[in-house]
């Protein structure tokens, strides 16, 4: 029971006190950490914990970075009603998408969400009046002294992980998140047991584009300048895939673990090797999947060892032919 | 101008349908999404472009070699990785050709660079005039070397023992199992023949498109749309797929800006997702 306590305020202390003792460098990183840490999470509600594969997560990122741009640089907005209403958008776009696409399954599901979501980026680049188009948009930034500005987006970044974490904690031990584990283990059993499948279906979604449209928002806010191309980006719901698989899909904590770890060598081993940034990527995603589609959450929760994981390489996975 | 832009829809549309033959095979057959199609396609470009500048190669005649190089590539692929996670769920197999497909993109970046690289062929501005409709010399050659690709590929899947060994390894798994036949070998097969007619099209299109390490992305956007437009398994529904999205992409750009063009592709392919998950054509064939 101590043990419980103790270390989620340790962590805490830890996490608070980044700010005030690394320089602005470790901040904007830690702050970009905590930025993928937030998506993944978002990401593994529908598909982690509901088994439905939305390869076009971004779509709400992108639409909640847009909303906040052209509301704050168009409309005069200030940046918390135009965050309110990003995350308002990402909403309404969860649930007409999910009237239309939530009723594929499988890989028709992923591709139906990779066209809307590049359907809507090529739409949002051709609305030139409205969002200047490809050449980007300037968002009015934060003003105020660099150690000032860094804190607010890191402290920002850190409430939402906080609230997404307990979001997710809370749903996986309540009737929703049965219904949603139901519906991935076998959506129709689940359907017979008499779970209204498409109006789960249709939450888990909304849930994780609430989350995703607000970190788009915030991330407008942060760098005060996007493009269609950046926020829309199919690779970073790869790494985010990526993520949840190195952390354990399906549980609260794994996406963050996985965010830390994946961000962690990319930003501090990689952006050495401008050339081979991409490969090494690849390289690891291919790695990940090979070795442990598990993640390494269940070291913990299956009891077996990493020298097990080692010694049982060669044998591969239960997803081998 | 309406009537060119429809005679170039359906010449490139022959190309396309090469594209979404290969992408829907490794589909239908494996339930695998193989992302890294596209990149199949720029590595296929990539080695026209390099026979063509070392050895004067025309890229009509490195067809066959950029065949036997990418099937070798393929089969190898399946064979020593791909199989060991193709059961898997679809987030692990779609993550897994992801990575394949940036990874390919940074060693095409690392050996050819990032800059673009196309062919000037000597004939390239040569052309047949009908009217007031040019059809260039190139294109016309194109248009036919695919058609004449996919009637092969038709072929090799009804007349051949290894074509039907595919087609019933992808109707009944256990079955074709059960019958004796080597599975995982007919997957790295089928990879690596899904992977020959992409070094094909690669080919194809290496005289009229600039190749850069990108270009395998875009690409794969193209095969979705085909694969889903045609229904998965059908050569004809493919080759019909092509037809249409070649067709949506050169008329729509007539009636709309040239921005809107992959808008379009992406538009038709929620659309058919949505509302004809069979494809134009195809009758519900897997799953």
């Amino acid at each position: 029971m101590k043990r419980k306590i103790i270390i989620p305020a340790l962590l805490m202390l830890l996490f608070i006190s980044v700010p005030f003792v690394f320089s602005g460098f470790w901040v904007r990183l830690i702050t970009y950490i905590l930025m993928f840490s937030v998506l993944a999470s978002a990401l593994n509600i529908i598909s982690g914990f509901t088994g439905y594969a939305a390869f076009g997560n971004m779509v709400f990122f992108g639409l909640g970075a847009y909303t906040t741009a052209v509301l704050m640089s168009k409309g005069g907005f200030a940046f918390f009603p135009a965050l309110l209403l990003s995350g308002a958008i990402a909403v309404v776009a969860a649930v007409l998408l999910g009237m239309l696409l939530l009723r594929l399954k499988g890989h028709y599901f992923a591709l139906g969400t990779l066209g809307a979501a590049e359907a809507i980026k090529y739409t949002v680049e051709n609305l030139t009046g409205l969002t200047e188009g490809g050449q980007g948009i300037t968002v009015p930034p934060l003003r105020g002294s660099p150690a000032v500005v860094n804190g607010f987006f890191y402290f920002f970044m850190l409430l939402l992980l906080i609230a997404i974490l307990v979001v997710a904690w809370r749903i996986s031990k309540n009737r929703l998140g049965y219904a949603f584990k139901a519906i991935r283990a076998n959506e129709q059993a689940a359907g017979v047991m008499g779970i209204n499948t498409t109006r789960y279906k249709i939450i888990s979604w909304s849930l994780s584009a609430v989350f995703t449209g607000i970190t788009g928002s915030v991330y407008a806010y942060w760098f005060s300048y996007i493009d269609p191309p950046t926020v829309f980006d199919v690779m970073w719901v790869i790494k985010m895939f990526v993520m949840i698989l190195i952390g354990g899909a399906g549980t609260v904590f794994g996406p963050v673990i996985g965010a830390f770890i994946l961000e962690t060598i990319s930003e501090l081993v990689w952006s050495r090797f401008i050339n081979l940034h991409l490969g090494m990527l690849g390289l690891i995603i291919i790695l990940v999947v090979l070795f442990m589609p598990n993640g390494l959450i269940s070291l913990v929760t299956t009891g077996r060892g990493l020298k097990d994981i080692i010694k049982n390489l060669h044998r591969g996975t239960e997803s081998r032919l | 101008m309406l009537l060119q832009s429809i005679v170039n829809g359906i010449l490139f549309g022959a190309v396309y349908a090469t594209i979404g033959i290969g992408f829907s095979l490794v589909w239908g057959v494996m339930n695998i999404i193989n992302v890294a199609h596209g990149s199949f396609i720029m590595i296929g470009a990539y080695l026209s472009y390099t026979f063509y500048t070392a050895f004067g190669l025309d890229p009509f005649l490195s067809i066959p070699l950029n065949m036997v190089i990418l099937f070798a590539m393929g089969y190898l692929i399946q064979k020593f990785v791909l199989n060991r996670v193709v059961r898997g769920s679809v987030f692990i197999t779609l993550t897994f050709t992801f990575g394949l497909q940036i990874l390919i993109a940074n060693i095409c970046l690392l050996i050819w660079s990032a800059d673009y690289h196309s062919i000037k062929l000597s004939y390239s501005s040569a052309g047949i005039t009908i009217g007031s409709i040019v059809i260039p010399l190139v294109r016309l050659g194109i248009f036919l070397a695919a058609l004449v690709l996919t009637g092969l590929f038709y072929l090799f899947m009804r007349r051949t023992k290894i074509g039907v060994a595919i087609n019933a390894t992808a109707l009944n798994f256990e079955g074709a199992k059960t019958v004796g036949i080597d599975v995982g070998n007919i997957y790295a097969i089928t990879f690596g023949v899904s992977a020959a007619l992409a070094g094909a099209a690669g080919a194809l299109i290496s005289p009229i498109m600039s190749v850069n390490p990108f270009l395998g992305g875009s690409l794969v956007g193209k095969a979705f749309v085909i694969a889903i437009l045609g229904g998965l398994g059908s050569t004809i529904g493919a080759l019909a797929g092509g037809m249409v999205l070649g067709l949506v992409e050169t008329v729509g750009t007539v009636f709309l800006p040239s921005s809107f063009q992959e808008l379009l592709g992406f538009l038709v392919l929620v659309l058919v997702l949505v509302f004809r998950p069979q494809g134009l054509l195809g009758k519900r064939f897997y799953e």
